[in-house]
């Protein structure tokens, strides 16, 4: 029987990534990687692209890892762990282990939507018993805050900085958790740390579904959004208010909008905290922050469809 | 001329800019970032390219694709990063595409760390990628030499449609010190006829790394070699600092010479007859002049950020006339002028 996903049940469960690591006061990351081992009944181990997540929590000789964790380079936890679960399969079929191991890779949102994405849809398409976590800060953080294909439009960044010549980053994100989806794998569903519970059952929903999956969790990141350091939680819930950051999951192709902001807020009250926006609200930007709006706004509309066509489809079928 | 202060990484890409560098393509590795955060505005500003790519592998190929049209391109990164750029590499030696690469050095292998290192001295001297190539390789020890040779670089790589690597390592990139910043002077050299630059009015240039005809590629590649053998006759440089009548030489190259020259002096001081020679470049290696000076009981010492990988160069340029000493740090450590004294004078 399963440990439910109640806060008395997963006071009494162990922290599987200790305290005393050395990411900043303040990383949304730590709490998502904690929540997501959280919600695992089985063992687990972990392979982690390197990025802030992976080089804090391994200083020196020491680890904050509770876990077997496996790191490499930027590009491949998705390979690594595809290495590690294929011999445990194989290990199993040889009888020389009997254990139901889960295996999740963390990487950021650079080891994730950039240079590891061919890793990535590798490990996807050959259908590996794994789920790949990516916590989306928003740009490449650990190295000095450059931009990333996962950094939102407008927002200012050391390699795409808001000047006279340009107004912070020209392009839209890269919608990878669409991108994941159709690689027609069994779960993929995005998540928010503000959403304890949505995250955790998601997660559980992930773990216990064989194959390959895909989790995108937004981890605020206050060096690089230029925020204060007690709002990662805030900012994360404002995201999934504003609708920047719906909260869905698409299971064997069926799309359903988990979360659904009683009142959607508008997407400034995401972007005002932040001082990586600051410069979209001068007077001359403030197309800027209409394009911004109008892209969620859209992006919103089309999965509350894509959610609608699939609840008649099913309705359909029932009749 | 009035010195200026820079971040060495900022100087480097002041200089690309100076030197008429218009097209950079990066990807974020420490130690390194300041290069393609200074050059995203920098280039805007001259009205050069940017481009960030979403691995070092396309950067690198960036950079092919702009040299084959004729651009003076850059990419610079560090240790993990080059490595992922060695296939890139290869294919502008192949495609004799003038390019230069920044390898900011760091501690490896794998991750290794972020602190400065020169353990990447084979990686860039002995090949690196694959087939028979060689890239012409300077390691500056200052930012004055940082600058200068950020210059050169360019020139050389038009000069002998060559990838240049720059190697430096994360201590350069990271320091400020004044330096002059000496104005650019192109000299002159043949115009990039063969850049795909649109064929009309003339016939189609073909730049290719692909040879199956019988024989061709080993055509190709007796091209590549007297390409080598010139640089090796023409474009040598070094320093020697009191080898005249030095008992004992540091052979020493980039930031550990550095270290090594206050080490010498100090030991001058004290009347020990010390010398050092400096590579700049590393491909061409300064063989004659190090096979010049061994023999008659000099003996020679090299130091170096790693475990050992230049003496084996000095090793061949010596052929066993002198004894070759070697002392060295692996794995992102540093030595001190103190230790690298002790070490002289238990040499002597």
């Amino acid at each position: 029987m399963a440990t439910p996903l109640g806060l008395k049940e997963l006071s009494k469960k162990e922290m599987l990534l200790t305290g005393g690591h050395r990411m900043c006061s303040g990383c949304g990351a730590p709490i998502v990687v904690k929540m997501a081992l959280l919600a695992a009944e089985q063992p687990v181990i972990a392979a982690n692209a390197t990025g802030c997540l992976e080089v804090s929590t391994c200083i020196s000789e020491y680890t904050a890892w509770k876990i077997p964790w496996i790191h490499n380079a930027f590009e491949n936890a998705a390979a690594t762990i595809s290495g590690v679960e294929t011999m445990y399969r194989s290990l199993k079929k040889q009888g020389k282990i009997d254990k139901d191991i889960k295996f999740i890779a963390f990487g950021g949102d650079g080891g994730t939507y950039d240079i590891g994405f061919q890793s990535l849809s590798g490990a996807m398409e050959r259908g590996h018993d794994m789920l790949y976590i990516c916590y989306d800060n928003g740009a490449y953080m650990n190295t000095g805050i450059q931009r990333s294909s996962a950094t939102p439009f407008g927002a200012d960044t050391t390699t795409c900085p808001a000047g006279s010549a340009i107004p912070g980053k020209l392009q839209h994100r890269k919608d990878l958790t669409k991108i994941m989806a159709a690689h027609g794998v069994p779960y993929v569903a995005q998540a928010s740390p503000s959403h304890w519970s949505d995250l955790m059952k998601k997660v559980r929903k992930a773990l216990e579904t064989p194959g390959p999956k895909f989790m995108n969790i937004i981890a605020p990141c206050n060096r690089g959004w230029r925020s204060r350091t007690d709002d990662a939680i805030l900012l994360s819930r404002i995201a999934v208010e504003t609708c920047y950051w719906p909260l869905f999951e698409i299971e064997n192709g069926v799309t359903r909008v988990t979360v659904k902001p009683k009142e959607k807020k508008p997407l400034v009250e995401f972007l005002k905290p932040q001082g990586r926006f600051k410069h979209l609200f001068a007077p001359e930007n403030e197309s800027l922050l209409q394009q911004a709006q109008t892209q969620v706004d859209a992006y919103w509309a089309a999965l509350l469809k894509e959610e609608a066509f699939y609840a008649l489809s099913a309705g359909s079928t029932e009749q | 001329m009035k010195k200026i202060m820079m971040k060495g990484n900022e100087a480097i890409a002041e200089a690309a800019v100076q030197a008429g560098c218009r097209f950079y393509a990066g990807y974020p590795i420490t130690p390194q970032n300041e290069i393609p955060e200074y050059l995203s505005w920098r280039m805007t500003e001259v009205g050069g390219i940017f481009l960030q790519a979403e691995s070092e592998l396309a950067a690198i190929n960036m950079v092919y694709g702009a040299a084959a049209c004729g651009a003076r391109a850059m990419t610079s990164s560090s240790g993990p990063g080059i490595s992922l750029k060695q296939e890139g590499i290869s294919f502008l030696a192949g495609a004799e595409l003038p390019a230069v690469i920044v390898n900011m050095q760091r501690g490896g292998p794998g991750l290794g760390n972020i602190s400065a290192s020169q353990a990447d001295y084979f990686q860039t001297v002995k090949g690196g990628g694959h087939g028979d190539y060689r890239l012409l390789v300077y390691a500056p020890y200052t930012l004055q030499e940082l600058w200068d040779l950020t210059l050169l670089s360019f020139d050389k790589a038009d000069q002998y449609r060559t990838p240049v690597m720059l190697l430096g390592d994360g201590i350069l990139g990271q320091m400020m010190e004044p330096f002059f910043p000496t104005p650019y002077r192109k000299p002159r050299l043949p115009g990039k006829k063969w850049a795909l630059t649109g064929c009309k009015g003339r016939e189609p240039n073909v730049i290719k790394t692909l040879f199956m005809g019988e024989g061709e590629l080993e055509q190709k590649n007796y091209l590549l070699q007297a390409k080598y053998r010139k640089m090796k006759e023409r474009e040598v440089r070094f320093q020697a600092y009191h080898t005249e009548d030095a008992e004992l030489i540091v052979v020493a190259f980039g930031i550990a010479a550095r270290i090594a020259l206050s080490a010498l002096r100090k030991m001058r001081q004290e009347g020990y007859k010390a010398g050092l020679l400096r590579p700049v470049t590393l491909f061409p290696f300064p063989e004659k002049v190090i096979g010049g000076l061994a023999g008659g009981g000099r003996r020679f010492l090299t130091v170096e950020l790693n475990a050992g990988q230049m003496v084996e160069d000095v090793r061949l340029a010596v052929n066993g006339k002198s004894e070759v000493l070697f002392y060295g740090k692996p794995g992102g450590a540093v030595i001190t002028p103190e230790e690298l004294c002790e070490k002289l004078q238990e040499s002597f």
